[in-house]
């Protein structure tokens, strides 16, 4: 074959540069759109995260305070550490709650064979239905004299003031369970129908019962899934401000007061621009670290595959 | 073995998915059963389930009072918007990644899925500067805008996938023939992988319908979207529960029946691709 790289350095000019690279034509406006709009808010986060910086005010007016937004991380009664130990309360109880509520439904609906789809369909429902909507029905659900207390009245449980300082993070996880504890039931429910066969008949020739067969040989090998659905939802519910805001706005006073009402209270309550935005980008931080995560576990499944 | 016995463990399996399905499905029972009730029958002690006189009042309240059909017609247009030009982005850089880049594919596609993983209420507050410094604030363009930055990373994580089942030799027999690399990918792969790219379509519809964050901070009285209609009904007499489950109503009904259509493609597009359901 004949060498005919140094026909290209002859021509010069951009279009052996572009025939080289056929990609940029088909990635460069995406990534454009994507890296060029996200980097010029991120860039005004981080500088303003810098300043003293409120509302009504022009950056270039406030005081430069380095990183000591970053340190304090706290103004008036907002602060960063309260709502993250807020979040991982919701977070944690949610998913240990969805974890195993879908696995068990999962479970039940393999044996199920002609009513499997009906079931299937239903679980659909709460994932997409408006999460601002999801927000304000289950306020009035959980309303003194609302469902919930209804239901919980047929058992003959007294009314509980869901909306309460007590409940009110409770009821958070409820409605949490309630639209992604379906989440979790679809996406198990698949790993399960595409097991390998071979060592569920193994184990089942050697005369495991049900029970064994599935904590020996189905969970391990429905690991990988469960990770990868756990690490979504904690991308979720760090992100989740919605159904927050619709519920109850982060009250009452601060008991549902997860990272992004905090932002958002950081921002229009306590009209500090600057701390508010070393509240955002430390949540930004947090999202990388856990997509670091994610992807991390991704190529490792991936390779094994 | 017994008939009996195994009997009776179905009929408990059952009975308990029955109850699990009851849970999930109730709440949404009666919030559509709810809109049709007579404004004050919504709210009562003990609810009223099934013996209520469908009305329509619930409807003719919020068309009426409100610019219900202004709203609806703005999330359509902003959904509809942001949605297509996030396909025309993603499609041809998925293809591009597949095909042309070999060495750090995955390093691109991770750097896309790391920009959609921003949670949007840290970015809302910059973006509305932004916006306020060029002048758009309170356009259609905004939220498309936003919504476009969010779903391009996500579009491409859903449409990877069906770029590489295709067989490469069938895009080198028409390259032979003299066909240029986007002739292939309009008139051969993207027909060939036309349900999936439907479906993940309707995805980023749903995703952009349902969206609120964005919405609330980025848009005035005349832009206002669906979801972020919820505030209207908090009035100083109390929250309008018929009105609101009637909008409700309206804003999750077509979604869902959208929805239920392409759930085979359900799991994948949840899973970013990362399961094949």
């Amino acid at each position: 074959m004949l060498n005919t790289n140094f026909l290209n350095k002859k021509k010069g000019g951009l279009a052996p540069f572009f025939a080289k690279r056929e990609y940029l034509f088909y990635i460069g406006p995406a990534f454009i759109v994507t890296f060029v709009l996200m980097f010029l808010p991120l860039f005004q986060i981080i500088v303003g995260s810098m300043h003293k910086w409120e509302f009504g005010k022009p950056l270039f007016d406030s005081e430069f305070v380095g990183l000591r937004n970053y340190i304090e991380l706290n103004y008036g009664y907002v602060s960063f550490g309260k709502s993250l130990l807020k979040t991982s309360i919701y977070g944690f109880g949610s998913l240990a709650i969805e974890l195993c509520l879908g696995l068990l439904i999962a479970i039940l609906l393999t044996n199920m064979r002609r009513t499997r789809g009906i079931f299937s369909a239903i679980f659909i429902i709460p994932i997409v239905i408006m999460p601002a909507m999801v927000g304000l029905t289950w306020k009035m659900y959980l309303s003194y004299d609302g469902l919930v207390n209804w239901v919980l009245s047929i058992f003959h449980i007294p009314k509980m003031n869901w909306m309460g300082t007590d409940l009110a993070l409770v009821s958070l996880i409820l409605v949490d369970v309630w639209q992604w504890t379906p989440f979790f039931v679809l996406i198990l429910f698949a790993g399960l129908q595409t097991l390998p066969k071979d060592p569920i008949d193994a184990i089942r020739v050697d005369g495991a019962n049900d029970l064994q067969t599935f904590f020996y040989v189905k969970l391990p090998l429905l690991l990988p899934l469960i990770i990868i659905v756990c690490i979504l939802r904690i991308m979720e519910i760090i992100r989740n401000f919605d159904v927050v805001f619709a519920i109850y706005q982060g009250g009452p006073g601060s008991s549902t007061e997860t990272l992004p009402i905090a932002v958002w209270r950081m921002f229009m309550s306590q009209r500090q621009v600057g701390m508010g935005s070393a509240f955002s980008f430390i949540l930004i931080l947090l999202s990388f670290f856990i997509a670091f995560i994610f992807i991390n576990f991704l190529k490792r499944t991936r390779v094994t595959h | 073995m017994r008939p009996e016995l195994i009997n009776w463990k179905v009929i408990f399996i059952f009975l308990l998915i029955v109850t699990f399905a009851l849970f999930f499905f109730f709440p949404f029972y009666f919030m559509v059963s709810s809109s049709f009730k007579h404004p004050l029958d919504s709210s009562v002690y003990p609810p009223i389930i099934f013996n209520f006189e469908p009305t329509l009042k619930n409807y003719t309240t919020i068309f009426k009072k409100y610019p219900m059909a202004t709203y609806f017609i703005n999330s359509f247009i902003v959904a509809s918007f942001a949605t297509l030009i996030s396909m025309v982005l993603a499609i041809p850089a998925s293809y591009g990644m597949e095909r042309l880049i070999s060495k750090n594919r995955e390093r691109v596609a991770y750097m896309f899925l790391t920009m959609q993983l921003i949670p949007p209420i840290s970015m809302v507050f910059a973006l509305f500067w932004y916006a306020n410094f060029f002048g758009i604030l309170g356009t259609y363009w905004l939220l498309v805008i936003g919504y476009t930055l969010w779903n391009v990373p996500y579009a491409i994580w859903l449409t990877r996938g069906f770029f590489t089942t295709i067989p490469k030799e069938l895009e080198e027999a028409a390259f032979v023939d003299g066909a240029s690399r986007i002739w292939v990918l309009r008139k051969i792969i993207i027909p060939l992988t036309k349900p999936g790219i439907i479906a993940a379509t309707i995805f980023i519809f749903i995703g952009a319908w349902n969206e609120f964050t964005l919405a609330m901070f980025l848009t005035d009285s005349h832009t206002r979207t669906f979801p972020t209609t919820l505030g209207l009904f908090v009035t100083h007499t109390g929250i309008l529960w018929g009105a609101m489950f009637a909008t409700a109503t309206i804003g999750v009904l077509p979604i869902v029946v959208i929805a239920l259509l392409i759930r085979k493609h359900f799991v994948s597009a949840l899973t970013l691709g990362a399961v094949k359901g």
